[in-house]
């Protein structure tokens, strides 16, 4: 029997009424690998997140971590079973300082080594490259600051799953290259399994191992970047019907 | 036990200590008077009340008008068991009062589901109903002519004490609250209840807890009230001015920090005690002045005044410096 990949979801759905905003997606996440998640706006991306995360509980199927169901339970025992996820919209504790920020993550999560919270912030502040800033407020930080302080602030609860919801999206270019070679290094430095919603289409295709495409709520295609941005439903659903054959690729 | 460590360093206890030590001394050396160690005890007490207070309105972010309940439930449950045949040591019915308000307030746990002045406005209900139902049930509470307790001579000088240790007890318990893991949690959950389950902070549990905790020692403060005074009534044990009490003297001092409360609390005893005896109608509408007055212009209270008056002072010395400069 093989081993259970580390993250799956089975024919997972969540209707909101009669809007099918996840319909029975089907997704595997091997140990150490990027997955990048993508579809045009409102293909149903970050309420597939929400119900990984467990945010919010699926209308139908599940969420398995290796193996085991995971659905249905509450958000920070999720956290502690070592699936974290970032938000869209950054959202720093603003009365913190950005230590304590990163600290409050070190508290819970799978770790189990004898290094204090406070200890493990320092360390993963110095890892994102906000040292400097420690014990200044979130509200000094650039955009980029705050995206770097979010992934502090999850790495801090040392993840075995991280999803990401566009954490590149809204930085300057200059930024976003740095935030991806961050992610990427967040992979290869520290083992830790990634799935992210992007719509920066260079930095979603150059880090993912592979892509998978949602589009009103179902799985469209899967496969290596490559495969992914050649396949002609990806292109249909990106720049609509016809464009396809006008041998068009998504942006 | 690492992840509970509290950033504490020991040298801080020291002023701490002395402080104590001192104001324990005070009654001992013979210039104070009765009158005046009263008041201080009822500061004391006050401190107690209003640090309790603190930890849910300031660290969790959950402000209540109906702590009353708890005040007035813990002061009856002990007068209760002091006049009980067997009556219980006045510590043990403290204690029991204070532990009968902390599981009391669990009670309002489905209102944890609420937040920001949607929550206030809950705890106004449920403290006015705590009111009349106490009010109505006589055999408890002796409706509206009160309780009075057994005579103990000489308690109320010792409640000096008692309600110093109670206040350095809070005092110590606020202060490593809030340098420890437990209290960057509850400042988490109150900046963003969502994002602190994010990174895995179990919100209902914690404000499960320090709503009891907070509930308890409201409670105990309510019990040495009931003792220090003799004697206790449902309106005015729970009545809605003392929940506007508690609330007031933490904003008043500082919502959110240590010495906030203390001092909060210092000014309103002191307030209250000129202000009752000259100009009953005055002192209230003075702490809505008042109230008004900080919410606009500095919402860290005394505490963020002085915080500001400091770092005026530190920029006036280093002012020729800056002039010499290129």
């Amino acid at each position: 029997m093989t081993k259970p990949p580390l993250l799956a979801t089975r024919a997972v759905s969540k209707h909101f009424g009669g809007l099918k905003a996840v319909d029975e997606v089907d997704l595997e996440l091997a140990q150490g690998e990027i997955l990048g998640v993508i579809g045009p706006n409102g293909a149903g991306k970050t309420t597939l997140f929400s119900l990984i995360a467990g945010s919010i509980q699926p209308t139908s199927g599940e969420v398995l971590m290796r193996g085991h169901e995971v659905s249905g339970r509450p958000a920070y025992r999720l956290v502690r079973a070592g699936v974290v996820r970032t938000h869209q919209l950054v959202r720093p504790f603003p009365n913190l300082t950005v230590a304590e920020n990163v600290t409050v993550g070190a508290i819970h999560g799978a770790w189990r080594d004898e290094a204090s919270p406070r200890a493990r912030a320092a360390e993963v502040l110095e890892f994102v490259g906000l040292a400097e800033r420690a014990n200044e407020l979130p509200g000094t930080l650039t955009l980029a600051g705050r995206k770097r302080l979010e992934l502090a602030r999850a790495l801090a609860i040392v993840p075995l799953v991280l999803m990401l919801d566009e954490v590149i999206a809204g930085v300057n270019p200059v930024e976003a290259m740095k935030l991806a070679a961050l992610i990427r290094r967040i992979r290869d430095e520290r083992g830790v399994s990634i799935v992210m919603i992007e719509h920066v289409m260079p930095a979603v295709m150059s880090l993912s191992d592979r892509i998978a495409v949602l589009d009103h709520g179902k799985k469209i295609a899967e496969g290596k970047p490559a495969e992914v941005a050649a396949n002609p439903l990806v292109v249909e659903a990106y720049l609509g019907k016809g464009a396809a054959e006008e041998g068009a690729t998504p942006a | 036990m690492r992840r509970w460590a509290a950033d504490v360093p020991f040298w801080s206890a020291v002023p701490f200590v002395i402080v104590v030590a001192a104001l324990a001394a005070l009654p001992l050396s013979l210039r104070i008077s009765p009158y005046e160690r009263n008041l201080v005890t009822v500061a004391f007490l006050m401190i107690s009340g209003a640090l309790a207070w603190n930890w849910m309105g300031g660290y969790l972010g959950q402000v209540s008008f109906g702590h009353a309940a708890m005040f007035g439930l813990g002061g009856f449950v002990a007068a209760r068991l002091m006049l009980h045949e067997n009556p219980a040591p006045a510590p043990i019915a403290w204690l029991l009062g204070g532990i009968a308000a902390g599981v009391f307030s669990l009670g309002a746990h489905p209102m944890l589901r609420l937040r920001g002045p949607y929550f206030s406005i809950a705890t106004i209900g449920v403290g006015e109903a705590s009111r009349l139902l106490f009010t109505y049930w006589e055999e408890f509470t002796g409706g509206a002519s009160g309780v009075s307790l057994p005579i103990d001579i000489g308690m109320k000088a010792r409640l000096y004490w008692w309600a110093l240790g109670l206040a350095a007890l809070v005092v110590t318990a606020s202060f490593v609250i809030r340098r420890s893991t437990l209290g960057l949690q509850l400042l988490a959950i109150k900046a963003d209840v969502d994002a602190a389950a994010d990174v895995g902070v179990n919100a209902t549990f914690y404000q499960d807890l320090v709503m009891v905790l907070s509930g308890a020692v409201v409670g105990i403060t309510g019990g040495l009230w009931a003792s220090f005074f003799s004697f206790i009534e449902p309106a005015d044990m729970f009545g809605f001015d003392r929940s506007i009490g508690f609330v007031l003297m933490s904003v008043i001092g500082g919502v959110g920090t240590v010495l906030g409360p203390v001092l909060g609390a210092v000014v309103f005893v002191l307030l209250r005690q000129f202000l009752l005896a000259s100009y009953p109608q005055l002192y209230l509408g003075l702490y809505g002045i008042l109230l008004i007055l900080i919410i606009l212009f500095e919402p860290l209270g005394l505490t963020g005044l002085g915080l500001r008056l400091a770092r005026a002072v530190r920029r006036r010395r280093r002012a020729p410096g800056v002039v010499a400069a290129p």
